[in-house]
């Protein structure tokens, strides 16, 4: 992937920043953030729970909550900057046509009281202008299309006859529906059995083959990214800290978050040592973080991280880190034990 | 559908028949003074020992109750003993019900139109000026109670407005406060149920998912939030008609409305027991057959409970 | 691949930055989760959201002020017996529907008593009623709903007997209690409390059948947490949200009722006053506009009182649910 040309980009976001009003507070959810998708590819955006990741991905299609805005920067797509929009006519006909969404939870994200074909139908009248028999049959073809078993049957029936992962592969449907340009996934099997998971992650591999779509996934499970990730970027507390090819935050991390967080998969656990955990807790985002924000839970933080917000150092033209450890002046310092005993174990193997 | 609609049936006659027979016990501790009137003081012990006996009313509990039972099957409610002596209930109240109901009807009629449409107003412009305003109406109806503000309705909606300040079948003018005084507590309660439940709602996933799949939100709220929202409404009418019963007999006496709100709070002054218990049947069988009908309803509307178990608590 | 445009690199962000500051900070564990969210108390954060409130403190501070001087007001100098008739000395007539003025404040009634000190009388009696179905019907619906909640086996009876009582609308009910037994301040809250308590009943027999089964608890009782810890740390704090709403609800809900009581004749003899009395003898001349003042002022005050308590209720209702914490 490193040696093809450079395709086109399709999604360009440049110092995003955005913000939420909360109780007559300011709270910053995503502090400039930058990043550039190309057509086709598959990024996964890692991090904690309210480290932006989702904040960040919302505002392409402008679902930000209503007390929450861009408040710079800008987001590029197809020759508009999305970060302008204020608008609701200005989102229509982005937002599902052409950058889909799949929410976590297959279980509360199809309406209770419409059958499922309905739903789907939905989407192809609006988007595609279809009307009755042709929507319906437009409608069928999609379930078939995302492996549901007699379709024609299944569209007539309400969400509650579905079982979870037929309902994700509805949600899906409903995504697809459209033939979008950019598919974001919002943890799309957390909710899951792991078995289903896998079959949903290849549903989504499948169609992505097949309409050569760009797919955001946004988790906080390492296994999901290596499994289908072309590109990762690793989020903390609102910024992008490091970003790279799969292998490169999976072989050369530099960020010590990115260590902290591929330290604590349980598959690099030693057999009668406790589990990595990352010790403390992510900063509060209402107030002003000064220097690095990992800087207090970093065991090998540098006094400059407290000082000044370190930029981001090209490790390599496609992997950057957002690291004082990087700076020339800095002192060598190797990743943890674990995350070089990973890249032994790793080598040779296909993630 | 079917079999719940059955079950649910049986249930609300089991209901049923747990009430009247309930009622018709409590009432036998009345003191025996609401069987004659004024003759009453008059009558000598042996004399009122004899008349109970001749209406049966020494009989053990459960003679009464079956015979009871056996006259309402053939539509006998028994006779009044004080406020039109010896005429059957059933011909007294008769003529009343279409006033009763008329006035019932059409007080839910304005309230759930003119309710829903202020609530769903609220609920689409939260925390405006709408929402605000909305919220005091709410509060007022709520917090000051019927029985005060109803005084102010008809005192100076007559004067201000020059409203006939009593019904007058005759005069179309005058069923205006009666109908506006029964829908104003309904109204605050429509209001408030279908804007908690429409906010409730907009916070739903499959809400974010239409509105991700790019629906406008004219068609999200349409199609999606009010159509959502109004199911849950459903269980709310059986509730508010049982509130209209309540506020029909303040409001049917206010304004000397012929009904039978009216007519209870009459027997109640003048103690005739016989007619006090009538209509206490009646008003609840009219309140149990709300609460049927509203469940009926609500399994037609909510296609996930056709598979629940139906019965239980509500 | 192409990546953004970065105008940082490491060439030029470093101009101007101490070389010292590239050394090792030392970790200190505890800064590390200073910086988190962790100061969380819940009835802190309770009060917090209630006195942000100003509807809510506008009306604890009205609330609070009626409540005391109606308390007091027996007390202070130159207060007249709400029962004694005032007669005109020079003529020996009572001083019948005098208008408010300098010596009869609120002016007289249809009988020559003073509607001032009337006024506040029946608030006294009204509240007492209130007071007393409130905290009947709150102790008994919490003993009734954890019983009904906690014992299954009394699940079907305890449910089949709120149905039917749920089936007959309130005001008929009530009516048919407060006939039955003989009028007075005992059959008022007898029969207030007798409608009233099954609702709570209810309310908190489906709070602790939810919350005992939510997983918080599961997790909570498989750590071995102890039963009271759990009542008092995870379902206590759910439940004195509803608990506080339905008993200050329930006094407004009260005065109500006992007005329409009075009105159809079932309420307290008229040698007590009570608000219900005062709106019942006020309504009587209401048509003559120059004594409407004897309808106004028994129903301004009680309708500061009740819509203090609904407001209240509902703020600290909405103070003390975790959920609107943040």
């Amino acid at each position: 992937m490193t040696a093809s040309p450079a395709p086109k980009a399709i999604l360009e976001v440049r110092d995003l920043v955005i913000k939420f009003s909360l109780r007559g507070r300011l709270l910053s959810a995503v502090r400039g953030a930058s990043l550039s998708l190309s057509e086709g590819e598959t990024l996964a955006i890692v991090g904690e729970s309210g480290s932006g990741k989702s904040v960040l991905t919302k505002s392409f299609i402008g679902m930000l909550d209503q007390n929450g805005r861009v408040d710079a920067g800008n987001i590029l797509f197809e020759g508009a900057d999305l970060a302008t929009f204020r608008r609701e006519e200005d989102w229509l006909p982005i937002r599902g046509k052409k950058i889909a969404m799949v929410f976590q939870d297959p279980m509360t994200s199809l309406n209770p009281l419409l059958t499922v074909g309905r739903q789907i139908r939905e989407v192809i009248e609006l988007h595609r202008g279809l009307v009755g028999k042709k929507a319906e049959i437009a409608t069928v073809e999609m379930l078939d299309r995302v492996g549901i078993i007699d379709p024609e049957a299944r569209a007539d029936q309400y969400p509650h006859e579905y079982s979870g992962g037929m309902r994700q592969r509805a949600v899906i449907a409903m995504a697809m529906a459209c033939r979008p340009r950019v598919l974001i996934c919002d943890e799309p099997t957390t909710a899951l059995d792991v078995t289903i998971q896998a079959q949903i992650l290849g549903l989504i591999k499948a169609l992505q083959r097949d309409f050569g779509f760009t797919t955001i996934y946004i988790t906080h499970d390492l296994g999901v990214v290596a499994n289908v990730a072309d590109k990762v970027a690793v989020m903390y507390a609102g910024k992008i800290v490091e970003i790279g090819t799969t292998e490169d935050i999976f072989y050369d991390a530099r960020h010590p978050y990115t260590w902290a967080l591929l330290s604590s998969l349980p598959q690099l656990g030693v057999k009668g040592r406790p589990l990595y955990s990352i010790s403390g807790t992510p900063p509060n985002l209402f107030k002003e973080i000064k220097g690095d924000a990992f800087a207090p839970r970093n065991p090998r933080a540098l006094k400059i991280d407290f000082e000044r917000e370190p930029p981001m150092f090209e490790v390599s033209p496609t992997h950057r880190a957002a690291t004082w450890l990087l700076d020339p002046r800095a002192p060598r310092v190797d990743p943890p034990e674990s995350i070089r005993a990973m890249r032994e174990s790793l080598r040779g193997e296909i993630i | 559908m079917f079999g719940y609609a059955v079950k649910r049936l049986l249930q609300s006659l089991f209901t049923l028949f747990i009430v009247v027979s309930l009622v018709f016990l409590l009432m036998r501790l009345l003191p025996v003074e609401g069987y004659f009137g004024d003759r009453f003081q008059k009558m000598s012990v042996g004399e009122v020992q004899a008349s109970l006996r001749k209406m049966g009313l020494l009989d053990p509990w459960y003679l009464q109750l079956g015979r009871f039972y056996a006259g309402v099957a053939r539509g006998d409610l028994g006779v009044s003993f004080i406020y039109r002596r010896d005429v059957p209930i059933t011909k007294i109240i008769a003529p009343r019900i279409p006033y009763s109901a008329g006035f019932g009807l059409v007080a839910i009629a304005i309230a759930m139109t003119a309710g829903l449409a202020m609530g769903v107003g609220m609920a689409r412009n939260k925390g405006k000026l709408q929402d605000r305003a909305g919220t005091v109406y709410i509060v007022f109806v709520n917090a000051v109670p019927l029985a005060v503000y109803l005084l102010f309705v008809q005192l100076y909606g007559s004067s201000l407005l020059h409203l006939p300040i009593l019904f007058d079948k005759y005069n179309i003018a005058s069923w205006i406060l009666p109908a506006v005084s029964m829908s104003l507590n309904g109204i605050a309660f429509y209001a408030m149920w279908i804007r908690r439940y429409m906010v409730d709602e907009l916070n739903k996933d499959y809400i974010k998912l239409a509105r991700a799949k790019g629906l406008p939100n004219r068609t999200v709220m349409v199609r999606h939030v009010m159509r959502n929202a109004y199911v849950p409404m459903a269980q709310y009418l059986p509730a508010a008609i049982l509130a209209t019963i309540g506020g029909s007999i303040y409001i049917e006496s206010l304004y000397s409305i012929p009904g039978m709100g009216g007519l209870l709070v009459d027997v109640i002054q003048r103690q005739d027991n016989a007619m006090v218990q009538a209509l206490v049947l009646i008003f609840s069988s009219v309140g149990i057959v709300g609460l049927f009908l509203g469940d009926l309803l609500m399994a037609l509307l909510d296609p996930r409970i056709k598979l629940a178990k139906g019965g239980g608590a509500r | 691949m192409k990546l953004p445009d970065m105008k940082a690199s490491a060439a030029a962000a470093d101009a101007g930055i101490d070389r010292a500051l590239f050394e090792f900070a030392g970790f200190d564990a505890e800064a590390g989760e200073r910086g988190g969210y962790s100061n969380y108390s819940y009835w802190r954060s309770t009060l917090r959201m209630f006195l942000a409130n100003k509807v809510a403190v506008f009306f604890l501070t009205l609330l609070g002020t009626l409540l005391l001087f109606t308390f007091i007001q027996p007390l202070l100098p130159g207060q007249r017996s709400p029962t004694t008739i005032f007669n005109d000395p020079a003529t020996g007539m009572q001083y019948r529907n005098l208008a408010p003025s300098g010596r009869f404040w609120f002016g007289t009634n249809s009988i020559g008593q003073d509607l001032w000190s009337r006024i506040w009388s029946g608030t006294r009696t009204s509240l007492l009623i209130g007071l007393s179905v409130g905290l009947a019907e709150m102790l008994i619906g919490i003993v009734f709903g954890a019983v009904w909640g906690y014992v299954r086996r009394l699940d079907r009876v305890m449910t089949e007997v709120y149905n039917v009582m749920d089936n007959i609308p309130t005001t008929v009910l009530l009516m048919l209690l407060a006939y039955i037994m003989k009028p007075g301040f005992r059959t008022m809250v007898l029969a207030m409390c007798a409608v009233g308590w099954l609702g709570l009943a209810r309310f908190v027999r489906n709070q602790i059948v939810i919350i005992r089964d939510r997983e918080y608890n599961l997790a909570s009782r498989c750590l071995g947490t102890p039963a009271r810890r759990i009542v008092t740390r995870n379902i206590l704090p759910y439940l004195v949200s509803v608990i506080m709403l339905q008993t200050a609800l329930s006094i407004p809900g009260t005065i109500g009722w006992e007005v329409f009581l009075t009105y159809i004749g079932l309420g307290l003899p008229v040698s007590i006053p009570s608000l219900g009395n005062l709106v019942n003898e006020g309504r009587m001349i209401m048509m003559a506009p120059e004594l409407r003042y004897q309808l106004l002022f028994p129903t301004v005050v009680l309708s500061l009182i009740t819509i203090s308590f609904y407001v209240l209720g509902n703020a600290f209702s909405d103070a003390s649910d975790p959920r609107n914490h943040v």
